[in-house]
């Protein structure tokens, strides 16, 4: 009797642990397709609507227009210079090797707010003495982002070459390849579910990113979180709520894609 | 290959190191309604900040909510990160996959949920309604126990990924020792399960009691206005009151705990088990 109570107690648990976890996603989801605007219990009916409606809205189109074009950028130009930066931290003999991963690793350990108000004061001060806007532009919210992607690129790619063997690089090296061939031909396939997975973090990172980019967004230039939080202040409603939906949807199929290259549940 | 390096930390250096160090000299300036700002070299908005009532209020709400969230996420999420380690199926990458997603998503779109979870029209309302439990709508949203749950569904799967990357490493052949030695289940988790997954403990806890005291959208959208924490704190400071100096000098405290937290967390870990 007591085994049999103590293990539904422990299965109630988890099981309530992961209904906290879940609850707020499914709860969203589910109320885009209600018929009413103003949301109640049990709906009045079903529908689509609502996402064609949050097309139609300014301030949720070019959030997301913009939101795609900052995590891709960000991406584009990260993950490449992360990647430059786990080589050498792994594999040059690099003075201070320890205080450059702590540096690499400082956006990660910077609260986002506080990095987003001191790059706010440090873009307008940059304005004022080049005489150039840098605030809420595409330019500076892409800056910030990259920023993000760093200590997720330096980590994952870092921990996916420290377990590479380096007989196959040398073989490559003793059959006459050059070193361009063999990092090309030998050391980069080797790497690539560490650039796999480090590209999709930090495109999702960017991606959903509200306290770092919330003081550098202005009337010219806004990001899809932020968007949200806006609107968020006044009320939730299905539009939002598709907003939303977009966006888990969007989390869910680069997750499932990049599972597909690399087992994500051993990348963690 | 050691120039490779140097890309990376231009970035990091030129847009974190640099706005870092401009901060803390702007905080030891003056405020001036009509100048905006008075170049000085004085500790008196850390002295405000620290004898203020308002702002230790501030910090007070915010220390003690992450402190609560923190232990109430280790609570809940033990268990789970747990069961999630000792899965022995093809479905344990996939239920991993699922502890992750969620964390993905950004903490708008699930503050956003449960918004519509506990507002006066939410489910649970409409729920006890239907059942006729209660007769008038309970005030669930814009409490400090709304902020609080919304905090522990955000940070939780921190957790449990954490605790259970530390509890798969502990041999089962441990607590199959114990049992067969005469321990109880309670006892097992007790005297070996939970001694070997400390330093899981105390990492997850760390991680998340700082990621807690950052909260930014959870506050504002299920604590509502009245409802203050010091990141959203710092971000009126420069939004509406246009203050600089003591926006910076609160950035700098939120930050100064923040690295305090994780620096003395991190040298107890490793003192204590260092291999």
């Amino acid at each position: 009797m007591m085994a049999v109570a103590r293990r539904t107690l422990f299965r109630g648990w988890v099981l309530l642990a992961y209904m906290v976890i879940f609850a707020p996603v499914v709860m969203i989801v589910t109320i885009s397709f209600f018929q009413q605007e103003i949301v109640s219990f049990p709906p009045d009916g079903l529908t689509l609507r609502w996402y064609w409606n949050a097309w139609q809205r300014p301030e949720f189109a070019r959030g997301f227009v913009s939101s795609l074009q900052i995590a891709a950028l960000a991406t584009l130009i990260g993950v490449p210079i992360g990647t430059a930066a786990a080589l050498a931290l792994v594999r040059s003999p690099l003075p201070g090797r320890g205080a450059f991963n702590s540096l690499l690793l400082g956006p990660l350990a910077v609260p986002g707010v506080v990095c987003g108000a001191a790059l706010y004061m440090f873009y307008v001060r940059a304005e004022n003495f080049l005489d150039q806007d840098i605030t809420a532009t595409l330019g500076g919210l892409i800056a910030a982002h990259t920023l993000l992607t760093i200590p997720w690129t330096v980590r994952l790619v870092a921990a996916s070459l420290q377990g590479l063997d380096r007989a196959a690089e040398e073989a490559a090296a003793n059959l006459g390849a050059r070193p361009f061939t063999v990092f090309r031909r030998i050391t980069l396939p080797m790497m690539r579910p560490g650039i796999v997975a480090a590209s999709m973090f930090s495109f999702i990172q960017s991606f959903e990113n509200l306290d770092l980019t919330m003081l550098l967004v202005g009337p010219g230039r806004s990001t899809l979180p932020v968007a949200m939080l806006s609107y968020l202040e006044f009320r939730i409603d299905p539009t939002l709520a598709a907003v939303a939906t977009v966006q888990i949807l969007l989390v869910g199929i680069l997750m499932a894609v990049t599972d597909r290259f690399v087992k994500l549940s051993r990348v963690i | 290959m050691a120039v490779l390096i140097v890309p990376a930390s231009l970035l990091v250096l030129g847009l974190l190191v640099a706005p870092m160090l401009l901060m803390l000299r702007i905080s030891l300036n003056q405020f001036s309604p009509t100048q905006m700002m008075i170049e000085a070299m004085s500790a008196d908005n850390y002295i405000r900040a620290v004898t203020d009532p308002y702002y230790q209020q501030v910090l007070g709400t915010t220390l003690g909510i992450a402190l609560l969230c923190t232990l109430l996420t280790l609570i809940l999420g033990f268990p789970a990160a747990y069961w999630l380690a000792r899965i022995e199926s093809r479905w344990k990458s996939l239920i991993t996959i699922l502890t992750l997603f969620p964390l993905l998503v950004g903490n708008v779109v699930r503050s956003a949920g449960w918004m519509a979870l506990l507002g006066n029209d939410g489910l649970i309302n409409a729920t006890l309604l239907w059942l006729g439990i209660i007769s008038a709508p309970l005030k669930l949203m814009y409490t400090p126990q709304a902020v609080v749950i919304g905090i522990i569904a955000v940070v939780l799967p921190y957790m449990i990924l954490t605790l259970a990357s530390v509890i798969e490493s502990i041999p089962r052949s441990v607590e199959e020792a114990a049992a067969n030695l005469g321990a109880r289940p309670g006892t097992v988790f007790r005297r070996v399960v939970l001694p070997l997954a400390l330093p899981g403990v105390a990492a997850g806890s760390i991680l998340v009691f700082v990621l807690c005291m950052n909260t930014y959208a959870t506050a504002i959208l299920l604590g509502g206005p009245q409802f203050k924490m010091m990141a959203p704190a710092v971000y009126d400071q420069f939004i509406r009151a246009n203050n600089w100096p003591f926006g910076a000098t609160l950035a700098f405290i939120l930050l100064a705990i923040t690295m305090i937290f994780t620096i003395v967390g991190s040298i107890g870990i490793a003192r204590r088990y260092k291999r």
